[in-house]
């Protein structure tokens, strides 16, 4: 069961990844993406790690695809960018990508994945934070800061100066 | 002398009918005996109580009740009815389809207007039936250079994404359709699928009116997802825990909005801003720009999309009662059922009536804690859904600056006092170990 889900959501994530790279429509390229990030998160669900995976739809299926989708809606595609045909690239790229393929699944054959037990129960989420307290709590100081700056940030970029005088006047 | 149908002839009338039953008897004859036969050949019929369930069996048992009691009660208790009828599907539906009446009803009282008035006998309340008639047989149109996939796609999705939503809310205790573990982070995935399918739907028209509405829908619900999200950390943080059916129960002493007024009014606001209800409908601003990003749909397409957006009015209401009022918890107020008239059956002069398959079913299934926890919760999200549709008559619509104004520096800032005053609660020992709970 568990190996069928994981075929289908390898062959959803690699097709719909590379559908986002050669489709002719950027809008079915950014949906093509959204279906790769939400194979992520199906690797996630199957990987007994929910509150990744739920997180990987909330934030990159929910939030990122927008921002993209966003961004190629408003912008002329003829402006950013300049389609170069030259079928060496492609072949360069695919090459790269099996010599990367290669390097990491060695690595990761080598690092004594085979010895994981798999009928582990999910990883409760209470642990989660416990450990981030605990462990790794500088780690959660600095992005919590980095989080303040952006909110900081968010609302001072909203706030427009322009509109206050003239509400004011 | 008007004649309605002044051809009317009863003997061609006559001879319709018999053909209509001629071509069904042969139809059946032909076709559906055969295809009945053929599926009774290569199903395995299910065993019950240690006997083969062939047709004959099983048509026995209808008029049996001892005998169909228990498939009830099996049926009650599988996935596909919680999906489809009872917390699931058909309740929500049921609610929505509730809210619409009562909207209008109460925006045309609101307004000295009458409203739905002529479908059905008392006071429009057919009205619904018949709008729901005309969508399903309109025409579908497609605008010509749409894109005809996505937009195919759109209002299916929309309704299936709402769907989902709905399929999380706890009714009663161990009602809920799916009930996991990382309940609250599940609705605020599902709660980012609204936006992508909005401005897909809206692009994919490729007209000017749904393309705006799509880029305010967009930019409205990304933006006021940020504080909607946080306003609900304070209730987290309270109960230790994300699902949302153990929130629920957290709350049997007090609700948490006794403690979190201002999450719960921020998480209000942002509801009404996810939701596109008046005074935060930019996207279908219909004095504006048409009807936003539905401009375009017609059908049942449109239809599906306003089922789709009463589901999430209804899952909304819902996730506020069940987060901030309570949920299922209240004083036991339906009476337990007298078993002794189960058991003994009545009398009514010389006959006996007795049940024999009632007592488990009562026992098991339909308690007196799930209808009591299904009353409440019934009760407290339907004043929701009347505070959500009050606004409309009540408030203009705000302007695109002031609307971001708000989501981004008043709501998100309120959001966090609120956190600070659960953080506060904890810390200073009201709630948590030590304290009230």
């Amino acid at each position: 069961m568990a190996d069928i889900a994981f075929l289908a959501l390898a062959v959803i994530t690699i097709g719909s990844a590379i559908a986002a790279l050669e489709m002719r429509s950027l809008i079915y390229g950014s949906i093509a993406l959204m279906g790769t990030l939400g194979g992520v998160a199906g690797f996630f669900f199957l990987l007994d790690a929910p509150f990744v995976a739920l997180f990987q739809i909330a934030v990159y299926v929910g939030s990122i695809a927008v921002l993209i989708l966003f961004t190629v809606m408003l912008v002329k595609r003829e402006l950013i960018f300049k389609k170069i045909e030259d079928p060496r690239r492609k072949f360069a790229g695919i090459g790269l990508m099996l010599v990367m393929m290669l390097a990491l699944g060695a690595v990761f054959i080598d690092s004594g994945i085979k010895t994981i037990t798999t009928d582990e129960p999910p990883v409760n989420f209470r642990d989660i934070g416990a450990d981030f307290v605990m462990y790794y709590w500088p780690a959660l100081i600095l992005m919590g800061l980095i989080l303040a700056g952006s909110v900081t940030g968010a609302l001072v970029l909203a706030r427009r100066e322009d509109v206050e005088n003239e509400r004011t006047n | 002398m008007s004649v309605i149908a002044p051809n009317f002839k009863l003997s061609s009338f006559i001879k319709s009918l018999l053909d209509n039953i001629f071509w069904i008897l042969l139809l059946l004859v032909l076709i559906g005996i055969p295809l009945v036969f053929m599926v009774l050949f290569v199903i395995p019929l299910p065993v019950i109580d240690g006997e083969l369930l062939t047709p004959f069996l099983a048509l026995s048992w209808i008029a049996d009740p001892s005998r169909t009691l228990p498939i009830i009660q099996a049926f009650l208790e599988t996935d596909i009815f919680r999906v489809m009828a009872f917390p699931g599907f058909g309740f929500a539906a049921l609610l929505a389809a509730g809210t619409i009446f009562a909207e209008r009803k109460m925006m045309a009282k609101i307004q000295l207007r009458v409203g739905p008035f002529y479908c059905g006998k008392f006071e429009g309340i057919l009205q619904l039936m018949g709008d729901g008639l005309k969508l399903i047989s309109k025409e579908i149109i497609i605008p010509a250079k749409a894109d005809k996939p996505i937009f195919w796609a759109a209002p299916v999705m929309f309704v299936a994404a709402a769907a989902a939503f709905v399929a999380l809310i706890p009714v009663a205790p161990g009602w809920v359709v799916a009930d996991v573990d990382l309940g609250l982070l599940a609705v605020f995935a599902v709660i980012g699928f609204f936006p992508i399918i909005t401005i897909l739907s809206a692009w994919s028209a490729n007209s000017k009116y749904p393309f705006i509405g799509g880029i305010r829908a967009l930019f409205q619900m990304v933006s006021f997802e940020i504080p909607l999200i946080l306003s609900l950390l304070g209730v987290v943080i309270l109960t230790g825990s994300l699902n949302l059916s153990e929130i629920a129960a957290s709350q049997s002493n007090f609700p948490w909005i006794i403690f979190l007024p201002v999450g719960a009014i921020v998480f209000f606001i942002t509801m009404l801003a996810e939701l596109e209800r008046i005074p935060f409908d930019l996207p279908e601003a219909e004095s504006e720009i048409v009807a936003g990003w539905l401009t375009e749909l017609s059908g049942m397409m449109y239809g599906l999309v306003q089922l789709g957006s009463y589901l999430k009015l209804y899952a909304f209401a819902g996730l506020f009662v069940v987060l901030f009022l309570g949920g299922w918890n209240g004083p036991m107020v339906v009476p337990s059922f007298p078993m002794e008239l189960i058991e003994n059956g009545i009398e009514m002069g010389p006959i006996t009536l007795k049940i024999s398959g009632l007592a488990p079913l009562l026992s098991e299934v339909i308690t007196q804690e799930m209808l009591n926890g299904t009353l409440w919760f019934v009760l407290k999200t339907v004043g929701v859904i009347f505070f959500i549709i009050l606004p409309r008559g009540v408030f203009p619509r705000i302007r695109v600056d002031m609307l971001l104004d708000l989501g981004w520096s008043k709501l998100i800032g309120l959001a966090f006092v609120n956190i600070f005053i659960a953080l506060g609660l904890l810390y200073a020992g009201v709630l948590g170990p030590g304290g009230l709970q």
